[in-house]
């Protein structure tokens, strides 16, 4: 049940997110993370973890979504 | 160029009997011993009668949101500290009706917050205003009664339009910015001085001060089915009543513009341009179901004989400079959305179109406020209400009218 939350207030655009997630996230014309908005599959999960904890703002949340 | 509204008295009116703004079309401001008068001392009522009647006579929040009161109320937490928070910041800059209210009727939005406090035990209470006049009113209000003592009115800075959203304005309180946090903590977890809070606009409170007073029956009298009791709207441009109009919930739009040929914009700079108004009512789950929502109750329509297309160009100019930067689709977005209308204004063709269409999509849903999908909700059904004059712009490279100036778009430090 987890989803990706990206708070936009720390988002800088550094983009690794896109390249450690590609399945999932994609940049939109000025850098910043157009997040496919589904489930994450258990698959991806372990990716996208690793790619919130590589986001240099710390803007990358994987959460389950109804406590979001 | 908006004369009515920046002259220091907007007009105040309404359609039928006025409640919250009874006596002030006679009298101006009312003050505490025309209050008494009018309204007598505010009923105090119980946490579960409030729950109750809030939701018999389904009160929705007054400052966009429409949010149902009852539940707001239902989910403040019981025996521990809480706060309540009035919202008199009116960031939506088309929109009187907050300041008027404050200004001229302060004693309903005062006893409003003491049945709120009341009812859920407080002695925590703060009225946030950016008006200098409505803050004064207010001021000199709770000096004129005993009773208010607890109300605490603070003038905010101006926080532009980003900053009257309720989250920006506990923020504004604790930190001095007025900006929305990035996680979306709700007051009634966390809002003023870290207490759960219950926050609302101040017309909202008005409401509960004259439902308090007169009970679900008396206070449905007036109203529709749906939704019981009356608005605050402001009305502006090419309207028989201009200003501030205080309308019984149910009154079809078409009263307050008559024979519309000309695109309408309900709800504000957050809101909808259309094509007319047929069959819409002041009724806030229905305009919502049709894709306008009422939002602070913003009406306007721009005069014949004037180009809507450069006005819709210059408030999403506005709009963009309004982001508070702090997101960057917002911050990028919006001025490039604006451009691509800027060029189709100018006379670009269905490539420019097709890029605003492309990029509204990439605002939407995408920043910590409601400032990107608003101000995508109202490019976005501008394109699409004025087709036809968008046409004649695609043409020529533009209309050969005069812009039209109905719709304020204030510099920085002059609202």
């Amino acid at each position: 049940m987890s989803t990706i939350d990206v708070d936009w207030t720390r988002c800088d655009a550094h983009g690794l997110c896109s390249r450690l997630l590609p399945e999932r996230i994609t940049l939109d014309e000025w850098g910043f993370p157009v997040v496919d908005g589904r489930e994450l599959p258990d698959d991806l999960v372990r990716a996208a973890r690793s790619a919130a904890l590589a986001c240099p703002a710390l803007a990358l949340r994987v959460g389950s979504h109804d406590a979001g | 160029m908006t004369a009515v509204l920046d002259s220091p008295t907007t007009p105040v009116s309404s359609i039928g009997a006025p409640r919250l703004l009874a006596g002030v079309a006679e009298h101006g401001r009312v003050d505490h011993a025309r209050h008494l008068l009018l309204h007598g001392a505010p009923v105090l009522r119980r946490r579960s009668w409030l729950v109750a009647a809030t939701r018999d006579v389904n009160l929705l929040g007054r400052g966009g949101g429409a949010f149902p009161v009852t539940a707001k109320l239902a989910a403040m937490p019981s025996g521990r500290d809480v706060a309540v928070l009035l919202n008199g910041s009116e960031g939506e800059p088309a929109s009187r009706k907050d300041r008027v209210l404050m200004t001229c009727a302060p004693h309903l939005v005062i006893d409003g917050a003491l049945v709120v406090a009341d009812a859920l035990g407080t002695a925590n209470v703060t009225i946030v205003v950016h008006d200098a006049a409505a803050h004064d009113s207010l001021v000199h209000a709770v000096a004129e009664r005993t009773d208010a003592t607890v109300v605490r009115v603070v003038r905010a800075a101006d926080g532009g339009f980003v900053g009257g959203e309720i989250r920006a304005v506990v923020n504004g309180l604790a930190t001095g910015r007025a900006v929305p946090g990035g996680r979306r903590v709700l007051p009634h977890v966390s809002g003023v001085d870290g207490l759960p809070t219950f926050g609302s606009n101040v017309e909202t409170f008005a409401h509960l001060a004259l439902l308090g007073r007169m009970g679900v029956a008396e206070y449905a009298r007036t109203g529709s089915t749906a939704e019981p009791g009356t608005s605050l709207l402001t009305v502006l441009g090419d309207a028989p009543v201009r200003g501030v109009v205080e309308v019984p919930n149910g009154t079809p739009l078409s009263v307050l513009l008559p024979a519309t040929t000309a695109p309408v914009l309900v709800g504000g700079y957050h809101g909808t341009w259309r094509r007319d108004v047929d069959g819409l009512t002041v009724d806030r789950a229905a305009l919502r179901a049709a894709g306008s929502p009422l939002g602070a109750g913003v009406i306007a329509r721009p005069h014949p004989g004037t180009c809507v297309v450069d006005e819709v160009v210059r408030v999403a100019r506005w709009l963009a400079a309004e982001s508070a930067g702090q997101c960057g689709p917002c911050f990028f977005g919006l001025p490039a959305i604006a451009d691509d209308l800027a060029a189709l204004a100018a006379g670009a063709g269905a490539d420019r179109a097709a890029s605003a269409h492309r990029r509204l999509a990439l605002v939407r849903g995408r920043g910590a406020c409601a400032h990107p999908d608003g101000s995508a909700a109202f490019v976005g059904s501008a394109l699409d209400a004025l087709a036809d004059e968008l046409a004649v712009h695609q043409h020529h490279g533009r209309c050969g009218r005069p812009a039209s100036t109905v719709l304020p778009t204030p510099e920085e430090g002059t609202r």
